[in-house]
């Protein structure tokens, strides 16, 4: 009897083991409206999520990774999904009949409370369209609206459709990623500072540019990605890893080799040891793609394997640093082991994913 | 177009001098093409790149594969703005019968301007 009761407990023990060790999530935005959520272990859709205020053109996992922050396209939309109870949990649109607001992403401070963007606002007259100047602004979640709007600098005023944004761990900065950093007091929304990677000091290197495609950050202080850069003689392009210390604003740039012709961002493993990109060659029907791998301690390119790639496409990683994911402008997702740098398997979502991006969460 | 560039400091601030002097059009109603660079029309392009029979090099090869993979992010984005609804200021719905634009083409609607 003593026998049984013991292995029955070890047999509750290991399924109890078992269930616990769970795999991780992967959110994406799925066309008309919704939000899929996909188990990465099985491979398989656990739910999806309608969006009641239209299409998901961005996704932003908060700091506590607790929630999930969706902006939609179609009525200019913030939703908060809850990862525990699987549930949304606020829903709101910030278009009016006469008043349109224009923004995709954002950050979300710490508290939840406020989430701080670009937008552009449009005004339907009489007689026209009144298109506003890009401003920084700041919606409260709670009152579901703009509570802070401040006009975006004219020399600052180029802002791509896409743009990055982060918070500083204290919520008192506000960094913005396009051809430069800008750095903003959340207080009164107006530029500290401008990193300007035209010009950067400690380089001595023009023309530094984000990479293209989504950066990776692993560490709240630290934002890691590749950047090409200029010498500012023969304009010889190169590309390399750049890290800016948010709390300190230091920026160091370490050049590997001559800059292809595109990349696809840099995904970095959980150990921060290894990166992986998707460099891209030629164009059109010559277009060639290859997964890179860097060794990130040392700084050096470790592997390269070229794949058949799509006209256009995003760039993932799984949440332990395993699989490779290419995914978007289908309803597909091709999975790659990260080691090989080989096509494992195929995952279809059963929507088209939108331009939101993949959050992985563990 | 503009043939001189400041070098100088004090250059720079002649120009900004010129730039600050200059009336404002925010107002005005200007060409498309007028200075100080276009002015697009909010959330629509005015481009046909790819475009829908070939892509920006004249080819086809550049065409996602196929092509109804891109029919959706260009319908968002207003990129194909003869070819596709213009989401960003109508036809919201447009895709609703369809989730999977490769699968599904026929289910999506006719839009007649």
């Amino acid at each position: 009897m003593n026998t049984l009761r013991t292995g029955l407990a070890a047999f509750l023990l290991f399924l109890t083991g078992t269930h616990t060790a769970q795999a991780a999530a992967i959110f994406l935005g799925g066309y008309p409206n919704q939000l899929i959520l996909f188990d990465e272990g099985s491979g398989t859709i656990n739910q999806k999520v309608d969006l009641a205020t239209g299409l998901p053109v961005s996704l932003q996992l908060s700091n506590d990774k607790k929630s999930l922050y969706v902006t939609t396209i179609t009525t200019s939309g913030i939703e908060v999904f809850d990862l525990a109870t699987k549930k949304i949990t606020n829903s709101f649109s910030l278009n009016t009949p006469s008043t349109k607001y224009r923004f995709n992403g954002g950050v979300v401070d710490a508290t939840g409370r406020y989430f701080y963007t670009v937008a552009t606002r449009i005004d339907k007259q009489i007689d026209r369209y009144k298109i506003g100047k890009p401003q920084y602004v700041v919606v409260d979640l709670t009152q579901k609206k703009i509570v802070r709007s401040v006009d975006v600098d004219a020399e600052d005023s180029t802002f791509g459709y896409r743009s990055s944004f982060m918070l500083s761990e204290d919520g008192k900065t506000l960094y913005v990623f396009k051809d430069k950093i800008l750095v903003l007091g959340t207080d009164d929304l107006k530029v500290v500072e401008r990193l300007d990677l035209a010009k950067p000091d400690l380089s001595g290197m023009e023309n530094v540019r984000f990479g293209g495609g989504v950066e990776s950050m692993r560490s709240k202080r630290e934002y890691v990605s590749l950047f090409n850069a200029a010498d500012p003689y023969i304009h010889n392009k190169v590309f390399g890893i750049a890290r800016l210390d948010l709390a300190t604003r230091q920026f160091n740039f370490t050049p590997i080799g001559p800059a292809p012709e595109s990349m696809a961002g840099l995904q970095i493993t959980p150990d921060g040891k290894e990166g992986y990109t998707v460099v891209t060659q030629g164009k059109f029907g010559n277009k060639r793609c290859e997964f890179w791998r860097f060794d990130l301690t040392n700084n050096k390119v470790l592997a390269k394997q070229e794949f058949a790639c799509r006209s256009r496409f995003e760039f993932g990683m799984s949440a332990d640093g395993r699989k490779l994911y290419i995914y978007g402008a289908s309803y597909n997702v091709e999975v790659f082991d990260a080691k090989t740098l080989k096509l494992e398997k195929d995952w279809d979502l059963g929507n088209d994913a939108t331009m939101a991006g993949m959050v992985v969460v563990r | 177009m503009k043939h001189l560039r400041p070098v100088n400091r004090k250059a720079q601030r002649i120009e900004e001098s010129i730039v600050a002097a200059q009336p404002s059009t925010e107002e005005d109603v200007v060409a498309l093409q007028q200075a100080p660079r276009p002015h697009v029309p909010m959330g629509c392009s005015l481009s046909f790149s790819p475009g829908w029979e070939v892509d920006g090099g004249g080819g086809t090869a550049g065409l996602c594969q196929p092509a109804e993979r891109d029919i959706y992010d260009c319908y968002v984005t207003c990129f194909w703005p003869v070819q596709v609804p213009d989401h960003v200021n109508y036809s919201p719905d447009w895709a609703s019968n369809c989730a999977v634009a490769a699968k599904d083409w026929r289910n999506l609607d006719l839009v007649f301007p």
